[in-house]
């Protein structure tokens, strides 16, 4: 009883880890003409994105885990969904997206240019 | 004796020395700091009366405060005088983005007979002239006054007019839910949603630069054809480039003809665009059908607008 006990608790905290693999600020470099794009991944589930810290895209995301597959819908593409998969990397300090599914074509050109690290707190 | 006529002189070459060093002008740092002298300068213009903040007036986001400007010798301008500010991330410039760059458009003003009136290069004679804008040109662009930078350094000048402080970015970007009022959250949703703001306004600063034909083009008294006349399609008839509405509280009057003054007219002709311009040519059909906006959706779209104000500009309110 007390090994099934432990064996939850530590599939618990490594499923409560690896979710929150996510969750947090992140910016990414400035670009030749000094732009900072980021988004913010809010726990209950809704994002920003913004430039220049100036907000404009709002949505809610889903986030899978074990194959780091993240789907969302925003305030832009008229409510079609984006499905992304997320390659984490430099200790999973920087992420990138690879499409899987998202036929809004600019948001896609975007995001697949997209390379953002970490906004560690201070 | 003879002390007292020492202190006396002392004085007096200090008195010469401060009026010579406040007198000099201090040489301006980088491109932008030049841009910023030239932008409030008189000497763009014929007459050495209208610079560029003029009409681009930093208490009104650098927008004009009339529907269209006035200029040289008291002509009207065509079109009403966009905001300067927050340029950083458009694409085109003018109402029907004729200008690529910042720096395409940064000139053109100076040679409009009806805005300052003075060919660019009478303009760069007089800056030739000048032993402070000789000086400061070199020390920047190692270069005397020329077309080309004079043009880059009003526009990285301009590229520094940007504002992400208003209460909704308080809301939105720091987190603060106490940023905004219940109303400005309202209207942010009907922003996004019935209000049907977002398919055009969308993007860090309000636009998604694109042009559209929002119904003030009839072939009448509402004749500026705006796009098309750059393009030659006839797809852009009565196109114009959507505004940014950052701090579009303090920038009206509004629209390309500044026929609206106040954000109420605004919202109510975008409730029911048909009613206030019942023959208008090629409205975009985003417009088709009223909004149906209620009295209380009208007042929280107004207040979400409200909030898009940077805090640097609490003291230039408008009457709404």
């Amino acid at each position: 009883m007390k090994i099934v006990f432990i064996s939850f608790a530590i599939m618990a905290f490594y499923g409560f880890a690896v979710a929150d693999k996510l969750t947090g600020r992140w910016e990414s470099k400035p670009s030749d003409k000094g732009n900072v794009t980021g988004v913010l991944f809010r726990e209950d589930n809704s994002f920003e994105g913004y430039v220049n810290k100036k907000p404009f895209v709002f949505g809610t995301y889903s986030f899978t885990p074990e194959d780091s597959v993240l789907t969302f819908t925003d305030n832009g593409c008229n409510g079609l969904r984006g499905i992304y998969k997320i390659l984490f990397f430099s200790n999973s300090d920087s992420i990138r997206f690879v499409a899987v599914n998202d036929s809004c074509a600019e948001r896609k050109q975007g995001m697949e240019r997209l390379i953002i690290g970490r906004v560690k707190k201070k | 004796m003879i002390v007292k006529k020492y202190i006396i002189l002392i004085i007096i070459t200090l008195v010469i020395l401060f009026i010579h060093a406040a007198s000099v002008e201090r040489v301006p740092g980088d491109k932008a700091a030049l841009g910023k002298l030239l932008f409030f300068d008189p000497i763009l213009s014929r007459n050495r009366t209208i610079s560029c903040a003029s009409c681009h007036k930093p208490a009104y986001a650098f927008a004009d405060t009339s529907a269209v400007s006035i200029g040289f010798k008291n002509r009207k301008g065509v079109r009403n005088t966009p905001s300067a500010m927050n340029v950083l991330l458009q694409k085109t410039f003018f109402w029907d983005g004729r200008a690529k760059t910042l720096e395409e458009q940064a000139l053109a003003p100076i040679e409009n007979p009806s805005e300052m009136n003075l060919p660019v290069e009478e303009a760069l004679e007089r800056l030739q002239k000048s032993k402070n804008y000789n000086t400061f040109f070199k020390k920047i662009f190692n270069d005397e006054p020329g077309r080309e930078n004079l043009a880059e350094a009003i526009a990285a000048f301009e590229r520094t007019l940007e504002t992400s402080n208003s209460p909704f970015d308080n809301w939105k970007f720091s987190g603060d839910s106490n940023a905004v009022s219940a109303a400005v959250k309202k209207g942010f949703e009907i922003f996004n949603g019935k209000g049907k703001c977002s398919q055009c306004h969308f993007g860090a600063d309000f636009t998604a630069n694109e042009f559209r034909n929002i119904g003030l083009f009839n072939g009448k008294e509402l004749n500026d054809s705006g796009r098309a006349v750059i393009t030659g399609n006839a797809g852009d008839l009565g196109r114009f480039k959507t505004a940014s509405l950052r701090n579009v509280s303090i920038t009206g009057p509004y629209m390309h003809n500044g026929m609206f003054k106040t954000l109420k007219q605004v919202i109510n002709f975008y409730n029911d665009p048909a009613k206030i311009i019942p023959n208008a040519i090629n409205r975009d059909s985003l417009l088709a059908k009223p909004l149906g906006l209620t009295t209380i959706e009208k007042k929280n779209l107004e207040s979400f607008l409200l909030a898009l104000t940077d805090k640097r500009f609490a003291a230039s309110k408008r009457k709404h």
